[in-house]
């Protein structure tokens, strides 16, 4: 009995050592505590060999590591290596979703340093991502909200939604969106754009979506209509000094064959005050 | 129809250990017979080859040259493995298996007809006393059990030749007696019983006949009372009061008791003993022939081998 | 065939009363413990984190039953006197290796069904769905340790019990690098090299041929005739490492 009290209390003694010292070790600051750790990162194809098969498996864990890690930055620090970790996680598993995502939102978050950098790395990451997805829509959509909301780049988020919508499965609301989008930053003719709204119209499932399909593609009309009315209005305006009442004076004076029309066949209006072309938009969304 | 349970016939083996060592001639041409219903013991010092003679039979080794016959079939065939009955020496037995379940398993090895099977193996526990606990783990057996339920598996298949390696190892005299009991009931049965033993007590008390082998090959070979009959190594005379003090024959033994002595020379001196003790007056009361026991028998051979 | 089912029945006994199942166990408190954990840990699919963890975990812990249990159920009775019992009976060397060999199976088999059940379970739980992708990935890796059991089988018959496992623990790390040893070959220029180290990439197993987890954890079609002969390729070569197996232990004096 004496002897194994003796022996226990040995064990327990020396647990407590074991116990003590690593506390003590645990809690002593390090010298550059952040930027050791990632110096020792293996490659990715070091990674794969050592993981026997389990590329899925060694990103989750990367990944999972890497969260903890940055999350313990402050966003006016530098992110050490930001763009490695997220290139090795995404070069061992080159399908993982959340990796792009998350890995953008925390490109996304540090305000150190120059942030076209940032988005130049963020915008590598999305298209890493969606080319390695060439099937999935998701990728890219989250991608085109990223840089219309977070970026605020329209040119870039109207490329990426286009992608997006072009893809297998894509819900209709994305062709929509794409257009939207690219008659906001004028970034296709006006003609690209009926044609688009054409589509979108052709489409159409529901009530909603018909009216919206028309909706855009009343406003794409009333632009090529007004490239050639509203010249007109004012060629007439210089030679006789004044502005039309309506379109028939127009016709009258032979400028043309008829009252223009919208694109829903109602005519159009003039603005005495500005002698310009008005449409008068009228969808029913009952 | 032959009367010959097992002919093993100039059997060869050489060992090759590997690459840097030498090889190891084993049996060097090793022949011998075992006639029906008899108990055949086969018996050599350490390295002789009868561990390898004996696996050979079982098909565990591959000969290098020879022939073995089971009841007149090549040793190979299944037909002369179903006649046999072995034994390994120092057996394995499956942890988690009870004894009826080591037994059970076996049978399905022999192909004994499921609807006879569940007898056999009673039969079986029965003849080695292990009824009562077959339902055990094996794990739970003593070393003796566990010999015993080796002697059941070789037993079950109701065999015309039992092939035992070294069945009385490591048991105690009770043990031991309880083996030599089977083998000789299985000899009562027909069975022919051919084992292999250091146990010499037990080999010259139920053997009938004796192979001794030596460096691989088989030294002598015939019935135990034959092998030692021939080898008369001394003679005891027996004579009246105390030995002559200038006795000149060279003298193995003697003893001087108060009525009588006794002096113990070798067969070439017993002449030249009679003799003396008769020109000294000496009054001999006896002559007895001291035949060697098969253990000093064996030895003889054993180390004429070994030189 | 009586004889070799057996010895295959009673080599899953064995296992089975000598508590292997109890890594289907661990396997399992590995799963509800890590999935916890992991859902704390990460942001975004719980549910993949928890099918590349358990096709990992079913993986290993096969591998670790088709290594550990060869040792104790073939080599232990290869290499002592365990075997001379039952090869004195009409029971050919073949058939008691494949008794052996088929007992093994059926015990990796056991714990990797039970295994994926359990995996299918916990990513319903976490995810809402019933992912039988995740069976189909698993019944591969079956098939990649039926090719590793085969190989730990002829390193039982031809070594010691220890090297027999360092061997078969080669054989499986090898059998995951060896596309790198082809990609190795598109470097060399040499003459005679490249040819000589090709030969070896394709006579090599390529276990990663039965690594379906990418596919079934991001659902991506898998061509039929790939699957057609993934599957023929690894009957093959375990019936090929089986006859050698065989072949060579026929021919052992078991000293």
């Amino acid at each position: 009995m004496t002897r194994s009290v003796a022996i226990a209390a040995v064990v327990i003694a020396l647990l407590a050592v074991v116990v003590t010292c690593e506390v003590i070790l645990h809690n002593a600051p390090e010298a550059d505590p952040l930027g050791k750790r990632l110096l020792y990162l293996p490659s990715a194809e070091v990674l794969r060999l050592v993981s026997l098969g389990n590329d899925g498996l060694m990103a989750d864990l990367l990944y999972m590591w890497s969260i903890q890690y940055y999350s313990q930055f402050d966003f006016r620090e530098k992110f050490l290596y930001l763009d490695t970790v997220f290139n090795l996680i995404t070069d061992l598993d080159p399908r993982y979703f959340d990796a792009y995502r998350i890995g953008a939102m925390i490109m996304s978050v540090q305000k150190h340093g120059d942030p076209n950098q940032h988005k130049e790395a963020i915008v590598r990451l999305y298209d890493k991502g969606i080319r390695a997805m060439p099937e999935k829509w998701e990728i890219a959509e989250w991608a085109a909200w990223d840089a219309y909301l977070v970026l605020q780049d329209t040119d870039q988020a109207v490329e990426w939604m286009g992608i997006a919508a072009e893809r297998p499965g894509a819900p209709y609301v994305l062709q929509r969106l794409y257009g939207v989008w690219r008659d906001n930053i004028h970034g296709w003719t006006v003609e690209d754009s009926i044609a688009h709204w054409h589509e979108v119209l052709a489409g159409a499932e529901t009530k909603t979506e018909i009216n919206l399909a028309t909706s855009h593609m009343y406003d794409s009309y009333v632009t090529l209509h007004r490239r050639s009315l509203d010249p007109m209005l004012r060629d007439y305006f210089e030679r006789t000094r004044s502005c039309p009442e309506s379109w028939q004076e127009l016709v009258d004076a032979g400028w043309l064959a008829s009252v223009p029309t919208d694109y829903l066949g109602n005519p159009y209006g003039i603005d005495t005050t500005t002698c310009t072309m008005v449409a008068h938009k009228k969808i029913r969304w009952d | 129809m032959s009367n010959v349970a097992l002919r093993v016939e100039d059997l060869k083996k050489t060992f090759d250990p590997g690459l840097l060592k030498a090889k190891v001639e084993v049996l060097k041409g090793l022949s011998f017979e075992v006639q029906h219903g008899v108990i055949f013991g086969f018996l050599g010092p350490n390295g002789a080859g009868k561990t390898t003679t004996i696996k050979a039979i079982a098909g565990l080794i591959w000969p290098d040259d020879g022939a073995i016959e089971i009841c007149g079939l090549p040793h190979t065939d299944e037909a002369a493995k179903r006649k046999i009955g072995f034994m390994a020496e120092n057996p394995y037995f499956y942890p988690y298996l009870t004894g009826r379940e080591f037994l059970d398993f076996h049978a399905e090895l022999l192909g004994l007809a499921r609807d006879t099977a569940p007898t056999r193996v009673s039969q079986a526990l029965e003849k080695v006393s292990m009824s009562d606990r077959a339902d055990r783990l094996m794990r739970t057996f003593s070393k003796g059990m566990l010999q015993r339920m080796s002697l059941a598996q070789a037993l079950l298949g109701e065999p015309e030749l039992l092939i035992l390696d070294e069945p009385m190892s490591g048991l105690d005299p009770l043990g031991r007696r309880d083996v030599r009991d089977i083998i000789l009931a299985e000899r009562e049965r027909g069975t022919t019983v051919f084992f292999s033993s250091h146990i010499i007590p037990d080999v010259e008390t139920i053997c009938d006949r004796v192979a001794i082998v030596v460096d691989g090959t088989v030294q002598a070979v015939g019935e135990v009372r034959d092998l030692v009959a021939h080898e008369v190594e001394a003679y005891e005379v027996a004579f009246v009061g105390a030995a002559p003090p200038a006795l000149t024959t060279p003298v193995l033994a003697s003893q001087t008791g108060s009525d009588a002595s006794w002096v113990r020379v070798d067969s070439g001196h017993r002449d030249q003993l009679i003799r003396e003790l008769v020109d000294d007056g000496v009054r001999i009361v006896g002559l007895s022939p001291v035949r060697s026991s098969l253990e000093e028998f064996l030895l003889v051979h054993f180390q004429g081998g070994e030189s | 065939m009586r004889a070799m089912l057996a010895i295959a029945r009673n080599t899953l006994r064995e296992a089975l009363r000598d508590r292997v199942l109890y890594l289907f166990l661990g396997f399992a408190v590995l799963m509800l413990v890590s999935s916890k954990i992991f859902g704390l840990l990460t942001v975004g699919d719980e549910g993949k984190v928890i099918k590349d963890l358990g096709l990992a975990g079913v993986q290993f812990f096969s591998m670790l039953i088709a290594v550990m249990m060869s040792v104790l159920l073939i080599s232990r009775e290869v290499d002592g006197r365990t075997v001379y019992n039952i090869l004195a009976k009409p029971v050919r060397r073949w058939q008691f290796l494949l008794g052996k060999y088929l007992g093994l199976l059926a015990t990796v088999a056991l714990n990797l069904t039970l295994m994926a059940l359990v995996m299918v379970v916990m990513v319903r739980l976490y995810s809402g769905e019933w992912d039988m992708g995740l069976l189909f990935a698993s019944a591969m890796i079956l098939l990649e340790m039926a090719v590793v059991t085969a190989f730990a089988t002829l390193f039982a018959v031809l070594t010691r019990p220890m090297l027999g496992t360092v061997f078969t623990l080669a054989v499986y790390i090898i059998g995951h690098v060896a596309e790198d040893i082809w990609l190795l070959t598109q470097h060399i220029t040499a003459g005679v090299t490249r040819p000589i180290v090709a030969a070896i990439y394709y006579m090599l197993p390529n276990l990663e041929r039965f690594n379906f987890k990418t596919e079934v954890v991001h659902e991506l079609s898998i061509p039929p005739g790939e699957i057609a002969v993934t599957i023929v390729y690894g009957l093959a070569y375990t019936v090929l490492v089986l006859v050698l197996a065989c072949v060579r232990f026929s021919h052992k004096d078991l000293t």
